[in-house]
């Protein structure tokens, strides 16, 4: 292994990490800007004016306007962005090698953690693919049950992101708006689950618990609710000509680009890729309800404003076919060796205590070798998780596909030539969790 | 409540033939036979599992199979890229490919191994920008080098760790040393072992700083 560097001897420049921060500059200095290449000519060199200098700008890893701890560090000719470079990893948890020492079962709330502004859609992102790994079916009840929290997981990250991006140009009303919408989701998560925020309420062959009639009407009161407070948001953001003004034709990227630059989710589809896991692969019953997905083709900020709020308003319609539809019966699996038993049989049967013993102990034990990938379409795009057996009750390899880290990816080229003012917009508009992006 | 475990169920196998979450998307038995043609004894031999088709690819031809995928059979949305260590095997290392056809609704699945002594596989990043930090992020996992990859940095972890974290030998708490953080008092040391507990030491408490009073 490569030898440390002497730390005692660089603390006066840097107290942690010299070769990390020299890494980066020297980044940024190679970095081939196609701006450059665009003008025909380098940047010019320092003048009279201040604001014509090129300067390198550090933004984060603790900046309120990066949405968490995302360092950017961008090189400016005047106000402008030449190069950027973004410098992810302050969040990194090491979950892929976590799961590798946990049951499947074990590290279900370790996903809430990950995007935790939807964690049901994590939780249920993750059970699906072990229950494709392990072959297990889940009951009709459930299927629908986990549509309906996945899609108010969307709404509760879509106003989370309505309301910061807002914030980030400077208005404080709506930020206060979606928050009390929020409030009311999380209500029902907690009527539902018991908790307000990590939720962890899917299990791997069903949920944890069935929802009470009190939480149905909850639910049913929200959606009616929120159908007209949506549109009055869109009514007031539709044609505010500050909104448009700071988003219209700000980081636009093509279709084509979106793809290669591997984009998912509200950001893919703004530039007019029609790339949603709900049609492209229907999971759960998606392919049973009738929905619209938004698609926009200009590929600007402004699109992928327009696709949320449609988003938000179709999980709404989505929500209530499935109250309509939902069926009567169990909420997990009856096979003990794919799911946990139910506490009554815990507490009154010798089976069943033993099969929940079986159950944490153990757990599910798909094949040697096997090796499967499910993928759901979360508020921020592709969630999915690529699971290998090795024949016992912990994945042997479980990767994740995290559509922040792919999408900020993205972020990095779309910076490049525009605005300093405008990377708030456009962090804001590519909808980062770097929970999920460092994993 | 009426009781449902009578019994312990067989224990019968969990088959691949009737998996309750296949997708259509995955069935692409045309895509593979076409790379077959087109590259012959390069594609190498294919596993099925829950309908998903895992088609294994020598490792200097990886890079023409995906640009062939992407500019002939129309995969032109690289979803993920990612490492697998297979520990105690032959080629101990993998690095799978998840490609999506939008237009025709198709997943494939590619697979290259590596050896531990040349674990090296040619960079996509020619053909896929989307290559680009997951390759990153694979080489910071797990030092699987990628040949033509302008910018070879680590991903999340900095420059200054020295180990490959993903690796199945690197230990789940970490080697105490290899990552400082910074220290818990103005003036004290750097923290080396965020596990100091663990590896039985005691953790330097604030409270014990001198003071310039006395």
């Amino acid at each position: 292994m490569a030898t440390l560097p002497d730390y005692a001897a660089a603390k006066d420049a840097f107290s942690f990490w010299p070769r990390h921060n020299v890494a980066i500059a020297e980044r940024l200095e190679s970095k081939d800007a196609w701006l450059d290449r665009r003008r025909g000519h380098a940047p010019k060199e320092a003048a009279g004016d201040a604001l014509e200098h090129q300067m390198t700008l550090n933004i984060g890893p603790q900046h309120p306007a990066t949405h968490g701890v995302l360092r950017c560090l961008v090189k400016l000719d005047g106000e402008w962005i030449d190069k950027a470079v973004l410098d992810i990893g302050y969040l990194h948890r090491g979950i892929e090698k976590l799961a590798e020492s946990k049951t499947y079962q074990e590290f279900m709330p370790y996903t809430d953690r990950m995007d935790y502004l939807a964690p049901y859609a994590n939780n249920v992102a993750w059970c699906m693919a072990v229950e494709k790994l392990a072959a297990i079916a889940v009951p009709e009840r459930a299927q629908w049950i986990r549509m309906i929290m996945c899609e108010l997981a969307r709404i509760s990250s879509h106003m989370l992101w309505l309301g910061v991006s807002l914030m980030d140009a400077g208005a404080v009303s709506v930020f206060l708006w979606t928050f009390q919408g929020r409030e009311d989701l999380y209500s029902i998560f907690d009527e539902i689950s018991g908790a307000r925020f990590t939720v962890s309420h899917s299990r791997v062959g069903g949920l944890a618990t069935d929802l009470s009639p009190r939480a149905v009407s909850m639910i049913r009161d929200f959606s009616r609710r929120y159908k007209d407070v949506i549109q009055g948001w869109r009514k007031l953001l539709n044609r505010n000509r500050i909104w448009i003004e700071r988003n219209r034709n700000v980081g636009v990227v093509s279709g084509d680009e979106a793809l290669n630059l591997g984009l998912t989710g509200p950001n893919l589809r703004g530039s007019g890729v029609p790339f949603d896991i709900r049609a492209f692969e229907p999971y759960l019953k998606y392919d049973e309800v009738d929905f619209v997905i938004p698609l926009r083709d200009e590929g600007d900020c402004l699109a992928r404003y327009h696709i949320r709020m449609e988003e938000m308003l179709e999980s709404l319609k989505i929500i209530d076919q499935c109250l309509e539809r939902l069926p009567a019966g169990p909420i997990r699996s009856g096979d003990a060796k794919a799911a946990y038993p139910s506490k009554s049989e815990v507490y009154y049967s010798m089976e069943g205590m033993i099969h929940d013993f079986m159950y944490t102990e153990t757990g599910v034990v798909p094949p040697k070798g096997a090796a499967a990938y499910h993928a759901i379409e979360s508020p921020k795009g592709e969630l999915g998780f690529y699971l290998e057996s090795d024949g016992t009750g912990s994945p042997w390899r479980a990767r994740i596909n995290a559509p922040s880290f792919t999408n900020l990816q993205g972020l990095e080229s779309m910076m490049e030539g525009h605005p300093v003012a405008d990377i708030v917009v456009l962090i804001g508009s590519i909808d980062p969790v770097m929970g999920e992006a460092d994993k | 409540m009426a009781l449902q475990f009578h019994f312990t169920p067989a224990d019968t196998p969990r088959g691949d033939e009737e998996n309750p979450h296949a997708k259509a998307s995955t069935e692409v038995g045309d895509t593979i036979a076409a790379l077959r043609e087109a590259f012959g004894g390069a594609v190498l031999n294919e596993v099925v599992y829950a309908g998903e088709h895992t088609v294994y690819v020598k490792a200097e031809r990886i890079l023409d199979v995906c640009r062939h995928l992407k500019n002939v059979l129309g995969f032109t949305y690289l979803v993920d890229l990612g490492g697998v260590d297979r520990f105690t095997e032959e080629e101990r290392f993998e690095v799978y490919y998840n490609l999506v056809n939008v237009d025709r609704r198709q997943r494939i699945r590619l697979k290259v191994r590596v050896e531990e002594g040349a674990a090296t596989v040619p960079s996509l990043t020619s053909v896929f920008k989307a290559a680009d930090w997951n390759e990153r992020e694979c080489f910071d996992m797990l030092g699987i080098t990628f040949e033509g990859h302008e910018d070879l940095r680590r991903m999340y972890m900095p420059e200054d760790f020295a180990y490959y974290p993903q690796r199945k030998e690197f230990p789940l708490l970490g080697i105490p040393g290899s990552l400082p953080l910074p220290p818990q008092t103005p003036d004290g040391q750097l923290t080396m072992d965020p596990f100091a507990a663990a590896h039985g030491h005691k953790p330097v408490r604030s409270y014990e700083e001198p003071r310039q009073s006395e």
